[in-house]
């Protein structure tokens, strides 16, 4: 398996005698040097200590095994399945949305916010892992937190706005987490720019 | 038959009209430029009486330059949103003025849109279209009948941004090109580079250049850096987009597509990502009349019907609340 995301190639390799992913943030031609080593040093830092602290908790997240500042890749462990993505086109739907819904609500809790929890950024086995974790950050603050709502559900909408799935998903979420977060997500999506996004 | 339609754009500071053919061919592209005073921004009611002073000549010298009397054109399409309430009025105004004394079919059309199709006629077919204007900061790409908005600014839009923080270090109205004259250096100065997901902050970056030219860095070297930064963020969330929507294809729009620099990142991520990018010429990233023509008729030519609400101006009209029936 090999993509090109957004901002690192991911493969699975051969390594130590198993199949693991291997993240290589490549580097853009188009970013002045400077900001461009700032950057990927910033965020492979950052997503290697993030994915640390989850782990630590218990959070179904892939386990690292190695951080290479050399090439600026990150060697993790390879978890099998489909994406939340695909997941969501099969008739368990409202389960998968549940669990996404109170995985975010645990990650939220151990003050991490994803940056970019997308709906191809989960990954359906047994239970849900949550991946990519390159514009992750420390915090806890409720319009963090409301953001990554923001960044999920409009996922929702862009590619299965047929299951409306919006309701589930925060019902799900505002169980574990503190009704402060919905709150900043409605003064959020009050702002100007999406008060007319739905539909 | 050619059908030859004529486009009305006036959504902000530029009063444009356009004449183009049902194959694409530009006939004319007339623009007139409301400036404001040094120091000023635009103000609404200012820019409406630039527009309606100037219309009547340029669509004078629209005809003139296409060679047509006004009994040739086939069909009128304006802008209706968004954009500033007057000056859009002042657009639709002048369209149903034209179009009923002539007795031609008029209909109006979302400018946002119409950046895109117009990069169609460059021969992209299913773009993700980067659109860095003043007000306007989008990635936009087709999915199930609409043109959705991947991502967008959370806050101010990009050439706002280099406008105002031109205006606060003494240059004028717009701040942007006279950035990108005088941006030198190769040293780059940090500042803030805020991507959230496929979003985007400028405000942030904008104050923070402020602080560093008040203390003390040269004009040119944070005109470099924040040119660096905020084009390295949109890149950055359009090739997001493009991951993520698996399309193949790049579109520059807006005024701020103009930027050099920002045409030489865009198309270096694009050969690094192996996709195609599409650059339309300055003339047409720009606001202008052709686009807002190019839509209309693309509308007409699917047998768009038009509604009552059609003809009225909406300044909040978004890019992904136009029904997309003509693909």
């Amino acid at each position: 398996m090999k993509f090109r995301g957004a901002e690192a190639i991911v493969e699975t390799i051969e390594w130590n005698g198993q199949t693991v992913i291997s993240k290589m943030r490549n580097k853009r031609g188009y970013r002045h040097p400077a900001l461009e080593k700032r950057l990927v040093v910033e965020r492979l830092r950052s997503e290697s200590r993030i994915m640390e602290r989850l782990i630590s908790q218990g959070v179904p997240v892939p386990a690292i095994f190695s951080v290479n500042t050399s090439d600026n890749s990150i060697f993790m462990e390879f978890i099998e399945g489909q994406t939340l993505e695909r997941a969501l086109r099969g008739k368990d739907f409202k389960k998968h949305l549940i669990q996404t819904a109170h995985l975010l609500s645990r990650i939220h809790s151990l003050n991490v916010v994803h940056g970019d929890p997308t709906t191809s950024n989960f990954l359906v086995n047994d239970k849900i892992y949550a991946i990519d974790f390159g514009l992750s950050s420390i915090s806890d603050d409720d319009e963090d937190r409301a953001s990554d709502l923001r960044v999920f559900l409009e996922s929702l909408d862009s590619h299965h706005s047929e299951i409306n799935g919006r309701n589930i998903f925060l019902e799900a979420y505002s169980t574990g987490a503190s009704k402060s977060v919905l709150e900043a997500l409605k003064v959020l999506e009050l702002r100007g720019r999406y008060n007319l996004m739905r539909g | 038959m050619s059908e030859i339609i004529l486009g009305i754009e006036s959504t902000a500071h530029t009063a444009g009209v356009g004449i183009i053919t049902s194959e694409g061919k530009i006939l004319s592209n007339q623009r007139s430029v409301y400036i404001p005073d040094k120091g000023e921004g635009i103000h609404p009611r200012e820019a409406a009486n630039h527009h309606s002073e100037k219309f009547p000549i340029l669509f004078k010298s629209a005809l003139e330059e296409a060679n047509l009397s006004p009994k040739d054109i086939t069909l009128v399409s304006y802008a209706r949103g968004p954009g500033l309430g007057p000056c859009l009025r002042t657009g639709a105004t002048a369209a149903r003025a034209f179009a009923y004394a002539h007795n031609i079919p008029f209909l109006g059309v979302n400018h946002c849109v119409a950046h895109l199709e117009i990069g169609l006629l460059e021969g992209a077919t299913d773009p993700v279209l980067l659109y860095l204007s003043g007000a306007n900061t989008q990635v936009i790409a087709y999915a199930d009948g609409r043109y959705r908005v991947f991502g967008e600014t959370i806050d101010i839009g990009i050439g706002n941004g280099l406008d105002k923080f031109a205006r606060e270090a003494g240059m004028g109205f717009p701040g942007g090109p006279k950035l990108e004259k005088i941006a030198e250096g190769d040293e780059l100065i940090d500042l803030p580079y805020s991507v959230k997901g496929m979003d985007l902050a400028f405000s942030g970056l904008m104050t923070a250049a402020k602080q560093k030219v008040d203390s003390g860095y040269s004009l040119p070297s944070v005109a470099y850096s924040v040119q660096e930064t905020a084009f390295a963020m949109s890149c950055e969330v359009s090739e997001r987009a493009l991951a993520h929507t698996g399309k193949t294809e790049l579109v520059l729009g807006g005024g701020v597509a103009c930027n050099s620099r920002l045409r030489e990142m865009a198309m270096t991520m694009a050969e690094e990502r192996g996709v195609k990018c599409f650059v339309p010429e300055r003339a047409l990233c720009v606001d202008n009349g052709v686009m807002i023509g190019w839509l209309g008729y693309q509308m007409m030519a699917a047998n768009y019907e038009i509604k009552d609400e059609d003809n009225m101006v909406n300044q909040k009209y978004r890019t992904d609340m136009v029904e997309v029936t003509w693909r």
